[in-house]
């Protein structure tokens, strides 16, 4: 279909002639003689060029100009007017006129005029087409990209809710902490059984210190950026001794700053308890195996006795030897009822004891065992130490561990060439206070701190690590406590504190 | 004439044994049950032979031997350890054997029999 054009002009000779011309270039052509006709036209044919004079009466060219751009502002217009009307030629361009020709209108400058419209009219479609393009692939990268973020986001959700399952239903105690000890985030387990402490220190929150714990894991791997493995005594919201295997590992920024750690710690109480009991076994069957020994040589003797009185055939040697053996099976059966008895729980046997008498047992005991070496053995006792209550072979054993640990360090300590061990002996209102001092090898602060720990030995193959663990136990089992100084070749000094009265005992025994 | 042997040991039902077996084995013999007695017993009986419990109540057998040792006339009587505990052999360095409990009675009887010649 042929283009249409409007042409407007109060002129009907004007009009007549140029609808004669374009006619003939082959536009479909329309005519106003006036402003608002023009525009009525333009509405119903939406002509893409109008051609208009300037000076018409009623609404002029440049009036109807600025109607026509506000309207349908895709149209282009060509305005028309006499020779020498430069101010109105120059005002219709300003006001967005595509060009300007002169009357009377000559047919070669219409062509050019009409080219050069077509022109305009054409890039301009190319722009458009090429923008609504633009705004096309904008448009449907846009929508990749959020579909993209969409997937993205909701994959960093399901990871993010994998994450924090895991955080929360693993068998153990997650808590992640920043540089100043406080705890920046807590898993469900270590909720249950310290409470939700995110924002307190850690020693304050599950360690009831005042200060950070020495050696503390945490510290070392921000220290390294090394993971660390340690043994820990935690205690719960409802003030329950946890033993823990703790593990830490660096969290690290972007920029691989460690900014954080993470401390991850498996619950071994239950484990430790076990071994409590089996090692408390193990002492049990150490101290006793003496006796067992007696006892097999006394049953020795009764058999003998009656071998003999059934050989001389003497009655009265028969009968002696059987009281004998009654005598010590009757022992040994008690012995054996004490140790299945204790195989399955060891209650304290408490008596009151005068210390001194106590202290010189534990020292004569000493003594022999020093009888060997070449260590001089110093009593300092305090001659009015009163009384105490304890279970007296169990804090025997217990002394005795300490003492031969003592022995120990004196006879690997080739540096010196006198030796000594100070057994002192004092007491105060509430409380005994038993010293052991050597001078031998000494410890340095990581043995120390192990000192108490199942299995833990210094000693290479001659140590179990399970005497000073015992000693421990027992001592605490009493309510007391031991503590130790030392340093690395200088010796060790061990104070074993117990309270006078078993009122103070603790009940949390195996 | 027969040699004596005096045995040291505080639990009496292994004194009555081991008194036994020397006796059933024709030697004299005396007791005690703890260092001191057998010091007393030693300057009274003479005995050419102890044998000696480690562990004893009052006084125990390392502190009566190094009395023992200590003393012109004592100090060559041949001593046999006879005790449980573990560390025996370092108990007494000069002791002519070591024994544990419960202990073989013959070789006891042998041990003796060996030291005192007869």
């Amino acid at each position: 279909m042929s283009e249409p054009i409007l042409i407007v002009d109060d002129e009907e000779g004007v009009r007549e002639m140029l609808a004669l011309l374009l006619s003939d270039s082959g536009f479909r052509v329309f005519t106003a003689e006036n402003g608002k006709q023009a525009l009525q036209i333009i509405g119903d044919y939406r002509p893409q060029i109008v051609i208009c004079d300037i000076k018409m009466p009623g609404m002029n060219g440049i009036e109807l100009l600025r109607r026509i751009k506000t309207e349908a502002p895709d149209t282009e217009i060509i305005t028309m007017s006499g020779h020498g009307d430069m101010e109105l030629a120059i005002q219709s361009l300003i006001f967005e006129a595509a060009d300007f020709i002169t009357k009377p209108v000559n047919g070669e400058a219409l062509e050019i005029a009409l080219e050069r419209v077509h022109e305009k009219i054409r890039t301009r479609a190319a722009l458009k087409e090429y923008t609504r393009n633009l705004e096309r692939l904008v448009k449907e990268k846009s929508e990749r990209l959020l579909e993209t973020e969409k997937l993205a986001t909701q994959r960093y959700q399901q990871l993010a809710q994998k994450f924090e399952q895991l955080f929360d239903e693993v068998p153990c105690y997650i808590s992640v902490h920043d540089t100043d000890y406080r705890l920046t985030a807590v898993n469900r387990r270590f909720k249950e059984d310290f409470g939700d402490c995110t924002g307190s220190r850690c020693f304050e929150a599950y360690k009831n210190l005042r200060e950070p714990c020495p050696e503390c894991p945490v510290m070392k791997t921000f220290k390294d950026g090394q993971p660390h493995y340690s043994e820990e005594i935690l205690i719960s919201k409802s003030f329950e001794q946890l033993n823990v295997l703790t593990w830490t590992t660096p969290i690290r920024d972007p920029d691989g700053e460690i900014t954080q750690v993470m401390s991850m710690s498996h619950d071994v109480t239950k484990v430790r308890k076990l071994q409590n009991h089996l090692s408390s076994l193990g002492l049990l069957i150490g101290t006793i195996s003496h006796a067992v020994k007696g006892l097999l040589t006394g049953l020795d003797g009764g058999m003998y006795m009656v071998n003999s009185g059934f050989t001389k055939a003497d009655r009265q040697l028969v009968s002696e030897g059987w009281d004998t053996v009654t005598l010590v099976v009757g022992r040994l059966r008690k012995l054996i009822m004490d140790i299945l008895y204790y195989a399955k729980e060891r209650e304290l046997e408490w008596e009151e004891a005068p210390v001194l008498r106590f202290s010189e047992e534990v020292a004569s005991t000493i003594e022999f065992k020093l009888a060997a070496q070449k260590i001089e053995f110093e009593r300092d006792f305090d001659q009015s130490s009163g009384t105490l209550e304890l279970d007296l072979s169990l804090v025997h054993s217990a002394l005795m561990n300490i003492f031969e640990n003592a022995i120990e360090t004196c006879i690997e300590d080739k540096s010196k060439t006198a030796h000594r061990i100070i057994f002192r002996v004092e007491g105060d209102q509430d409380s005994v206070f038993f010293h052991v001092r050597d001078n031998g090898v000494g410890m340095d602060t990581e043995t120390k701190q192990k000192l108490f720990t199942m299995f833990f030995s210094s000693k290479g193959q001659k140590g179990t690590g399970l005497g000073l663990f015992v000693s421990n136990q027992v001592i605490r089992q009493h309510g007391g406590t031991i503590n130790v100084q030392s340093e690395p070749g200088e010796g060790s000094c061990f104070t074993i504190r117990l309270p006078r009265s078993r009122k103070w005992a603790s009940k949390d025994h195996l | 004439m027969a040699k004596k042997i005096m045995v040291v040991d505080d639990d009496p039902v292994i004194v009555k044994y081991i008194v036994a077996l020397f006796r059933d084995n024709g030697y004299l013999t005396c007791a005690a049950s703890n260092g001191l007695e057998a010091y007393e017993m030693l300057k009274q009986e003479k005995p050419d032979l102890i044998t000696l419990d480690l562990e004893m109540s009052e006084e125990w057998g390392p502190k009566f031997y190094r009395r023992l040792s200590k003393e012109e006339e004592f100090k060559d009587i041949p001593v046999v350890v006879v005790s449980g505990l573990a560390g025996r052999h370092l108990s007494i360095r000069k002791a002519v054997a070591y024994l544990g409990k419960p202990f073989e009675p013959a070789e006891l009887l042998d041990i003796v029999k060996k030291t005192l010649g007869a």
